[in-house]
């Protein structure tokens, strides 16, 4: 495996909640891990609420309905459900971090978050995405 | 020569490549892994995978939509 450069490293921010931007999150965060890198995903706003135990995120606005059958099409295809997709993160190394700021805003405690799950100032993570070659946003 | 299989058929990005992680992490270096999958993804994101984790991709063939590859872990 590769060491710890910027070349080695991303750094992904998650603002938005819903189903799709969720999986897009874990995807990226699960394959990069897998491509032998540093991941670091910092959840920030309404992306803050895919850090709670058990969450299973829905689609957005006039699709919400359809998120069962989304799901179900997906496992057809291999793909684990949000949790698991998580659980493969975090298996991976993927470092998670929650927004200490949308925490406070959201009314989260640390207690209602996942396992494994560091809490962050911009500050900090700035400093990891300054480190990073590869910075996404997924809002 | 090839001392375990995966088989990824039916399986979209980026499920094949997470997979062949988890089987890779547990194996011996020089040990070979036999990946059976079918995703067209596949075809570019396995090679980048080796490329990017040193593992060495030793052969890539295609036989009726099924793409076999043969990993050497490094």
């Amino acid at each position: 495996m590769t060491g710890n450069d910027a070349d080695d490293k991303v750094a992904i921010v998650v603002s938005e909640g819903s189903y799709d931007k969720a999986m897009a999150s874990v995807f990226l965060g699960s394959t990069a891990a897998g491509l032998g890198m540093e991941v670091h995903l910092f959840f920030t706003f309404f992306g803050l609420e895919l850090l709670k135990k058990d969450k299973r995120p829905k689609l957005k606005g006039m699709y919400r309905p359809f998120t069962g059958m989304f799901e179900k099409k997906m496992k057809g295809i291999g793909v684990e459900s949000f949790q698991g997709m998580m659980d493969t993160c975090s298996e991976l190394g993927v470092r998670l971090y929650a927004c200490s700021t949308s925490m406070e805003a959201m009314g989260l405690k640390k207690e209602q978050l996942r396992d494994g799950v560091d809490v962050l100032g911009a500050s900090k993570f700035l400093d990891i995405a300054a480190g990073s070659k590869v910075q996404l946003f997924i809002g | 020569m090839v001392d375990e299989k995966l088989d990824c058929k039916g399986m979209m990005c980026p499920m094949p490549i997470v997979h062949i992680t988890k089987r890779i992490k547990a194996m011996e270096p020089g040990q070979v892994l036999e990946v059976l999958a079918d995703d067209e993804g596949s075809l570019e994101d396995v090679p980048a995978w080796a490329g990017r984790t040193g593992n060495v991709l030793m052969e890539q063939t295609e036989e009726g939509g099924v793409y076999r590859f043969m990993i050497r872990k490094s």
